[in-house]
């Protein structure tokens, strides 16, 4: 662009009505002073401030808005201030006041400008009224020692400028000892000394995160003990000054809850382990003595029955053959029982008409002797292991069609949800029981009936119950003698529901 | 009349491996039939070690899985693992009903894989079949045996 195109702008004069609006217009208290510390102007803003009338003021020294406590003091800051007189802040890391006209106190900020008028030396001083930022500063700490964990304020540099309370218990150290202090005293000498330089990585970025993700962080206390700490880091901006806010949470309790967890997981597993061994026991070791004293029991009765044995003989061998059957049943159902938790498989979404047919196809000659109806329709969608429910089932209508009453058996199975959980029933019209035994009918082994009545060994109930507890559920029965029984168990249900 | 079949039992129980003799007795099963108590005597028995010095090559094996010292489990694989002894068939023949022996022996190249049942009229079911199969209908290999 030429040259001669770029003009100045006009110069522009104004008046002294113009200038004393403008002053008056300024958001902060604005006061000038001689240099014999006469106020000789104020504004509007002074007059809010200090609830002076700007006559009251106009003429008085300027200490009459200087407390007390400060005011002997003042007149000599100011002769020094006009020895020396350039712009600057007053009171630098000082908390300033001003007196109102009422006797209290406001918090100030003020900022000192020289003016020469006339051949004669000025100060104009602005004041601003930071009551609000000493509230706002207040909360903040307010906040801050009431936090429940560790909070540290720490200025650019890594010098501590706040701490509360927590913090003191936490690392044995009072206030004074930590403010002003670098944070690295509070960082383990492993640590220490690549401490500065993750802080500086963090003011080049800083954002908030919780410290060392993934590591073990460790404080260290006065008295040299290291603690168990996590770390969230907050970038906070306060004047103008960048400041990272520590919060510290001691996590030893929670150490300790892991270690502990730990253990008991282990020990969990050892006694899992040792379950499945039992489970081999059972399966090999109980059953060979059994089998060579029923093979050798049968090779007596077959070879000597009739010519060195007689009929007590004969009945004696029947006795210990059949204990050593019943023996072998009981062993095969512990181990039965014991996989209910070694042999589960994952929890699957079981359409549980299913299971139910399942059951009933593996006991569909049973149901036929006994001229069993089984009614059951639009049962739910659960979460389980599908395999152990028809065994659930199986069990639990196996139980109705043994112990019926002289009346054909009627199995009704229904269900209620509530929420997440459905809460199935399996109800008979057979013999029943006495409610005293609610809870042992339950128990592994435990049976209500002579043998010769009704065999079995008093295992099917027992592993209902392991089923439904596999499942986070839980299995009841209700009953009275000869008005049927209910079987109630409750499954998780599964997220979709069954489209009828 | 050819040549009685040599078999090789391999049985910890004394009560087993005599059950087992009693019932090929009264099922009339003509075999010749030795017995070793336990998976080194076994093996020493194959390679005719020590007093089995003189020992037949068997032409079968029936082997019991659990073992004092070396269990059937080990000797199944050395067995399958000698080209010497490969080709002998082993019949497993045991009271274990868990799935991981079945499929491990039958991994480690077993012929087959029998339960012992607890009730005796099975028992002779079993060494019946054993006899209609094994020691009449099945061929083996001719010696001696190369790999």
């Amino acid at each position: 662009m030429p040259a001669e195109n770029v003009r100045a702008p006009e110069p522009f004069l104004l008046g002294e009505k113009q200038l004393r609006q403008i002053f008056d217009a300024a958001p902060s208290g604005m006061i000038m002073v001689n240099h014999a510390g006469t106020i000789v102007l104020v504004n509007t803003q002074i007059e809010q401030l200090f609830g002076y009338e700007r006559l009251e003021l106009l003429g008085k020294s300027i200490e009459i808005l200087v407390p007390q406590a400060s005011r002997g003091k003042h007149p000599e800051y100011r002769d020094s201030y006009f020895a020396d007189p350039h712009t600057r802040a007053m009171g630098v890391g000082r908390d300033l006041h001003g007196l109102r006209k009422d006797g209290t106190e406001i918090p100030v900020e003020i900022g000192l400008n020289p003016l020469v008028t006339d051949g004669n030396q000025f100060v104009l001083a602005s004041v601003v009224d930071i009551t609000e930022r000493k509230r706002a500063e207040e909360r903040l700490r307010i906040t801050i020692e009431a936090a429940p964990s560790g909070m540290i304020m720490v200025d650019q540099q890594g010098k501590i400028v706040l701490v509360n309370s927590q913090v003191e218990r936490l690392f044995g150290y009072s206030r004074e000892e930590l403010l002003g202090q670098m944070i690295e005293m509070l960082v383990p000498s492993a640590a220490r000394q690549k401490h500065p330089e993750h802080r500086n990585e963090f003011s080049a970025d800083p954002h908030a995160l919780s410290m060392g993700a993934g590591r073990d962080l460790y404080g260290v206390r006065k008295d040299g003990s290291e603690l168990p700490v996590e770390i969230g880091l907050n970038p906070l901006m306060s004047q103008g000054e960048r400041f990272v806010l520590a919060s510290i949470v001691d996590i030893t309790e929670r150490k300790k809850a892991e270690v502990l967890l730990q253990e008991k997981i282990l020990e969990l597993q050892r006694s899992n382990e040792d379950l499945q061994q039992f489970a081999y026991v059972c399966s090999h070791d109980l059953q060979e003595p059994l089998r060579v004293i029923s093979n050798y029991t049968q090779l007596l009765a077959n070879r000597y029955m009739g010519k060195m044995l007689d009929e007590d003989a004969h009945e004696f061998i029947e006795f210990t053959l059949d204990a050593t059957k019943r023996m072998h049943q009981l062993i095969n159902d512990l181990l039965l029982y014991s996989r209910v938790e070694t042999k589960g498989k994952g929890f699957v979404e079981v359409d549980t008409n299913e299971a139910v047919e399942m059951a009933l196809s593996n006991l569909s000659v049973a149901a036929q002797e006994s001229n069993a109806t089984i009614n059951f329709s639009g049962l739910p969608l659960v979460k389980g292991d599908l395999s152990q429910l028809v065994q659930l089932f199986q069990n639990l209508i196996g139980n109705a069609l043994k112990f019926h009453s002289e009346l054909p058996p009627v199995v009704d199975i229904t269900f209620d949800r509530l929420g997440d959980v459905c809460t199935f029933t399996v109800k008979d019209n057979g013999l029943g029981f006495d409610m005293k035994y609610a809870d042992r009918i339950f128990i592994i082994f435990q049976r209500l009936h002579v043998r010769e009545t009704y065999p079995g060994s008093g295992i099917g109930l027992a592993v209902c119950k392991k089923i439904v507890e596999r499942h986070n559920g839980r299995l009841w029965a209700e009953s009275s003698p000869g008005s049927g029984a209910s079987f109630k168990f409750t499954l998780p249900s599964a997220a979709l529901r069954r489209v009828q | 009349m050819p040549p009685r079949l040599k078999i090789l039992l391999v049985e910890d129980s004394r009560a087993d491996a005599r059950l087992i003799l009693e019932v090929f007795k009264e099922e009339k099963i003509g075999v010749d039939v030795d017995v070793v108590r336990d998976g080194e005597e076994a093996m020493d028995y194959l390679h005719k070690r020590g007093p089995f010095a003189n020992a037949d090559s068997p032409s079968l094996i029936l082997l019991d899985l659990n073992l004092p010292k070396k269990d059937g489990r080990e000797v199944l694989s050395e067995i399958k693992e000698n080209p010497e002894l490969k080709s002998i068939p082993i019949i497993i023949l045991t009271t274990s009903q868990s799935d991981e022996d079945v499929m491990k022996s039958y991994k480690l190249q077993a012929s087959c894989y029998v339960t012992k049942p607890i009730d005796l009229a099975h028992f002779v079911k079993v060494i019946r079949s054993l006899d209609e199969f094994w020691f009449s209908a099945v061929r083996f290999p001719p010696e001696p045996r190369l790999c």
